[in-house]
């Protein structure tokens, strides 16, 4: 496996990939809860889903395992305030003489059956949201206004967003009329023995005592969330603390590099947060 | 001379003196002999000396002659000291100078050694010269509390720079000195000059002043030595001390000034069982974090549980006494039985309950007894009899922190360890320990010393007794920190009351002052009013200016009562003009660094206009696409154009203030909180100004539900003019917070708003209330939660910047989770107010 995606790398590959169908290829994830059943659930009757849930929790590697587990291609969107439709369903192009049309990443994961993932949906601009309505209701359909045409979705088409409902999408919510259309998944950061799991698995170099202080020392840094933290300490933060250490790095300096530096400019919180840090790692 | 020759004018020396006095020549001769043990010679220039000096000065004489056997024992020797003493023939009226140099010359010799004592001798022989009084002062004071434990060094480096201070500014010794050994003791010789300084400025403005200034009875004298009382200082920490309370406990402790002064003996962190009392300094950071965390273990694992404290009282068979006026008990009755003996038995509770409670910390901080032991083992061992209890403290926590092994001596403290153990196993061991105790009987002023570092007397205050339901959801003994965080219900706690800011700090066993309740300190966001009487019924009907009534929701009947709350526009007239250049001027850098960072958003922010039909550019991507689908046989519409026109982000915000009582208490910040809230609002106003989106700013307070003064200080259609800024300027508190009515009223103001886009900012810093709520929290907390869900319903998003460091215990329920920021850090606020506001129209 290891061969294969390496021979990959640097090179140029098709938004659209066809799932990795043998086991070693199964992205590792960890179930918080009955995520994957609702999920399936919600695939097998075709209806588009919402992860909401805070940054680095999990949801983009949840959203890879499934595509493997149900053996559908992923295809990823990250959205940005100057994404338009176009950017999403296509746009014509000249090509010497002639002009040809060229699917966009939504229109192409609509023909093929893809899951389609719109990253961070509110980040885009709302007219471009609201061309995935038709596509989340029973009509499941891309209008291409553009070429006059409408497509029915491929039966194993399947939409899912994100959002993080954070600080900074205070203005930007979803309309309640769009958020209605979707099964809703709410993520967390992991409870505790699932997110030990997880660090190990993601940083196997670790020894397992390092790995248990690691985990505590980031949900206790999380208790300080409403305190200034604007993102709280991810599992991905904790992820790269490990790796650091596993690098050489001291745990108190990896920690500082990875859960400190990051998410704070503010001494104080910054202080405490060392304080938790050196609680758990420097005796 | 011959010896002969030697002996006889001895002789005649003492002939001559007893001419003048009977009693001097008494003296003379029954010193001579042990004189004589060091030579003739010698003795003779001795018996000279006495005549010398008693011819000069009666009381000179008889202090030298009287003082010289002893010197004679402490230095073994005569010349030398007899040569110093005659140089006071110098000065009239010198005897009391000499007295006191006889006097003290034993301990001279003793602690200083003989080339100390020379230098010493010298040092005040020269101060004799320059003022005699000084002198004499110097000569009085005794050399042990001179040289401290420094040697002639420590002489020095006191007397010293008292020369320049002479010099320069006329500060006699005499005044400068008994002083400046306390300041030394307390702070060190660094603190001794710069206050020193101070008190001779003092003293040249006012005789009166400057004397209570160096006597240290003066205020102005203790506020100079607590800034510069050298350690850790919690003041400036008071932010992170929360911070990591919160960390490890999942609650927002109430950190008061202690109002410890280091003449008070030992510092410690203090507890009444609701609120943590800070010394201003503690000696090290580690102390001051473990001190913290200890005090708060108290509270967290139940010490003052009123369950435990009934339960104590019953185990000595006696009822436990009424409350004090203030609600509070005290532990005193409890120790009575020992009579005498109470504060080793004390020390024993104490020694109990802190191993109990140390336990449990450690289990939740990591780490917490290594610290805990390591701070005790770098302490040095105190004097006296409370060595004994500080080693035992120490053997206690050694062997808890090796995992406590089986070991005979310590079997009767294991208990302890137990997770289920509460403050009566605590008192039921102590008094196990006690019936054969070997640990020596102890005085109240030793006690302090007695303690380890980190720990401190568990009754030293009378408290509050605590209410374990308030603790509920952090189990009694599993660690659970998710229901500590995630705890969604609001709690009505009609029991939070005004903390008193202040406390006496004696030894409250002894004597119970009653708390005051007013003094510095504190923190913001506790000053709720208490009704002043629950009634406002009906009120409104004297007032022709009702206003206009909105709806208040009321959880309790799960209904809006219609027509309920009604708000009046009013305008504010205190006017400061000054004021607001003052702050305008202060916070001038940050408000040029808000600028710079609007300017260099903008072009990011404020894209220029795609895809327009005119302009003067061409939008390629636009053009691209129009040529294509032409091409492709379609009629495409020519919007190819990018307008250079900067394109305004269509939001409109109103800035909302809670203008109620509590803003004018003093921050911990420095200044009032008004202060700070002013500042914070002419920052916003004038970024507001560069960055050209259409605000309006508002304030408002409420007393009664028929009386809810709305100030709109600028509409979205005005301009920032010299009036508004002088009314921003001179912002007061008011009333109370009836915040629901409030924002209804702010969502209406936005008819006038031209965006669509529209963001309702809240600055508050407590909790919504009023007085007529009749204490229940929870109906203002709801009707405010309605008032938002209206509001987002109305399209207006509002959003809560608190200074309320408990904000997140109930703004998630009120605002939603994300839309609402604790400002801890009140000196933020002018600078944090306009960067919230960016972000989140981003
Ligand atoms: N349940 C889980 N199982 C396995 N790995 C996980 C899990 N949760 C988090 N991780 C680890 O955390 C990292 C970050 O997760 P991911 O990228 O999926 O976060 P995200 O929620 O998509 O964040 P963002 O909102 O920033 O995109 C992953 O790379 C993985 O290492
Ligand atoms: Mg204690």
């Amino acid at each position: 496996m290891k061969g294969f995606l390496n021979r990959l790398r640097g090179v140029e590959r098709d938004i659209i990939q066809q799932p990795v169908e043998d086991e070693a290829g199964a992205p590792y994830y960890e179930a918080q809860e009955n995520e994957v059943e609702i999920f399936e659930a919600a695939y097998k009757k075709r209806l588009p889903v919402m992860l909401k849930g805070p940054t680095g929790c999990g949801k983009t590697r949840f959203l890879e395992y499934m595509a493997w587990r149900l053996k559908r291609p992923l295809v990823t969107v990250s959205c940005h305030e100057d994404l338009t439709s176009s950017d999403l369903v296509g746009r014509f192009l000249l090509e010497g003489e002639a002009t040809v049309w060229q699917d966009g990443p939504l229109t192409r994961a609509v023909k093929a059956g893809a899951i389609c993932y719109l990253d961070e949906i509110v980040e885009a601009r709302t007219d471009s949201t609201v061309i995935i309505h038709p596509l989340t209701d029973h009509r499941r359909q891309l209008p291409l206004e553009k070429k006059g045409q409408e497509i029915e979705a491929h039966e194993d088409f399947m939409l899912v967003i994100s959002y993080n409902p954070g600080y900074q999408t205070v203005l930007k919510d979803l309309k309640p009329s769009t958020k209605q259309r979707f099964i809703g998944i709410n993520f967390d950061y992991p409870r505790e023995e699932i997110e030990r799991k997880i660090i190990q698995n993601e940083v196997p170099e670790l020894d397992t005592t390092q790995v248990e202080k690691l985990v505590a020392t980031g949900r206790r840094a999380r208790t300080l969330k409403d305190h200034g933290l604007e993102e709280a300490t991810s599992t991905r933060a904790l992820v790269y603390a490990g790796n650091m250490m596993v690098a050489g790095i001291e745990p108190v300096e990896a920690c500082k590099a990875a859960l400190v530096n990051p998410v704070t400019d503010d001494p104080e919180l910054a202080e405490a947060l060392m304080e938790i840090i050196k609680a758990h790692f420097a005796v | 001379m011959t010896q002969p020759e030697i002996l006889a004018a001895i002789q005649q020396e003492l002939a001559d003196l007893e001419q003048i006095s009977f009693v001097a020549h008494r003296d003379t001769r029954e010193a001579l002999g042990a004189i004589q043990s060091q030579g003739d010679e010698i003795a003779l220039e001795w018996v000279r000396a006495c005549k010398a000096l008693f011819q000069h000065d009666r009381d000179a004489g008889k202090a030298f002659i009287r003082g010289s056997r002893a010197v004679l024992d402490a230095s073994g020797e005569v010349l030398a000291w007899t040569n110093q003493a005659l140089s006071f023939l110098q000065w009239r009226g010198s005897w009391k100078a000499l007295d006191g140099f006889m006097g003290q010359l034993p301990a001279a010799y003793h602690i200083l050694g003989s080339t100390g004592e020379a230098r010493w001798a010298e040092l005040g022989i020269a101060w004799c010269g320059r003022h005699l009084e000084s002198g004499a002062a110097y000569f009085r004071c005794p050399v042990v509390e001179l040289a401290a434990t420094h040697g002639i060094a420590g002489v020095e480096e006191l007397v010293l720079p008292a020369e320049d201070l002479f010099s320069q500014r006329r500060l006699a010794l005499a005044t400068y000195l008994p002083g400046a050994i306390r300041v030394r003791n307390l702070l060190g010789v660094e603190a001794v000059q710069p206050w020193a300084k101070r008190g001779a400025d003092i003293l040249q403005a006012g005789r009166l002043r400057g004397e209570a200034f160096f006597k240290l009875e003066s205020e102005e004298s203790m506020a100079m030595l607590l800034e510069n009382l050298p350690g850790f200082r919690t003041p400036e920490h008071q932010r992170l001390l929360q911070l990591i309370l919160y960390a490890w406990f999942g609650e927002n402790f109430d950190l008061l000034d202690g109002n410890w002064s280091p003449d008070k003996g030992r510092a410690f962190v203090e507890t009444d069982g609701a609120s943590l009392y800070l010394p201003i300094a503690l000696p090290s950071r580690e102390e001051a974090i473990l001190a913290l965390l200890h005090a708060a273990g108290h509270l967290v694992f139940f010490s003052f549980e009123r369950r435990y404290i009934e339960a104590l009282f019953h185990e000595v068979g006696r009822e436990h006494p009424p409350l004090d006026a203030d609600k509070r008990i005290t532990w005193r009755p409890l120790f009575a039985a020992f009579g005498e003996d109470m504060i080793r038995f004390q020390l024993i509770f104490d020694l109990c309950e802190d191993l109990r409670v140390d336990t449990r910390i450690n289990a939740r901080v990591p780490n917490y007894l290594t610290r805990l032991l390591a701070a005790a083992e770098a302490a040095t061992l105190p004097a006296g009899a409370a060595a004994a209890y500080f080693e035992l403290a120490r053997q206690t926590l050694r062997w808890i922190a090796s995992d406590a092994p089986q070991q005979v001596e310590m079997e009767s403290w294991r208990p302890l360890l137990n997770e289920s153990a509460t403050i009566v196993d605590a008192f039921r061991i102590a008094n196990l320990l006690y019936a054969d105790t070997n640990l020596p009987p102890m005085t109240l002023a030793e006690r302090e010393h007695a303690y380890l570092p980190g720990r401190s007397p568990n009754a030293a205050r009378p408290v509050y007794p605590r209410r374990e339901l308030d603790h509920a959801e952090f189990g009694t003994g599993t660690e659970d920190q998710d229901d500590a965080v995630k705890n969604t219900e609001i709690k009505p706690n009609p029991e939070k009351r005004e903390i008193p800011k202040q406390a006496a700090g004696e030894d409250p066993d002894f004597d119970i002052p009653p708390e005051e309740t007013t003094g510095s300190g504190g923190r913001v966001g506790v000053g709720i009013p208490q009704p002043a009487h629950v009634t406002g019924h009906a009120r409104g009907a004297e007032y022709s200016e009702k206003g206009k009534p909105y709806a208040e929701w009321d959880y309790r009947d799960g209904r809006y009562k219609r027509n309920w709350a009604w708000v009046q526009e009013k305008e504010l007239t205190e006017l400061d003009a000054n004021e607001a250049t003052r702050l305008l001027t202060q916070y001038a850098p940050a408000l040029k660094r808000l600028k710079r960072a609007i300017q260099t958003q903008k072009p990011a922010r404020m894209a220029p206009l795609r895809r327009q039909f005119d302009g003067d550019e061409l939008d390629l991507e636009a053009a691209i696409g129009y040529i294509a689908e032409k091409r492709a046989g379609m009629s495409p519409k020519a919007n190819i154009y990018r307008q250079r026109v900067m394109q305004h982000r269509d939001t409109a915000v109103t800035l909302l203030a809670d203008i109620s009582t509590s803003i004018m208490q003093s921050s911990e910040g420095g200044g009032r909180v008004v202060d700070h809230i002013r500042a914070g609002m002419l920052l916003f106003a004038e970024s507001m100004e560069e960055v050209g989106d259409p605000y309006s700013l508002a304030g408002f307070a409420s007393k009664y539900r028929d009386n809810v003064s709305y100030y709109s200080i600028k509409g979205f259609d005005q301009r920032l003019t010299p009036h508004a800024r002088a009314v921003l300027g001179g912002l007061s508190g008011r009333l109370a917070t009836r915040m629901g009515a409030a924002i209804r009223h702010a969502v209406k103001g936005f008819d006038r708003a031209p965006s669509q886009r529209r963001l309702l900012l809240i600055l508050s810093d407590g909790r919504p209330a009023d007085y007529d709520d009749g204490g229940d929290e929870r109906y203002l907390h709801e009707d405010t939660r309605m008032a938002v869900k209206e509001a987002v319903d109305a399209g207006v998003h509002p959003f809560c910047i608190t200074l309320d460091a408990a904000g997140s215990q109930y703004l998630p329920q009120i605002f939603g989770p994300g839309h609402y920021v604790v400002l801890d850090h009140i000196n933020d606020l002018p600078k944090k107010l306009p960067e919230i506001y960016l972000r989140l129209r981003k």
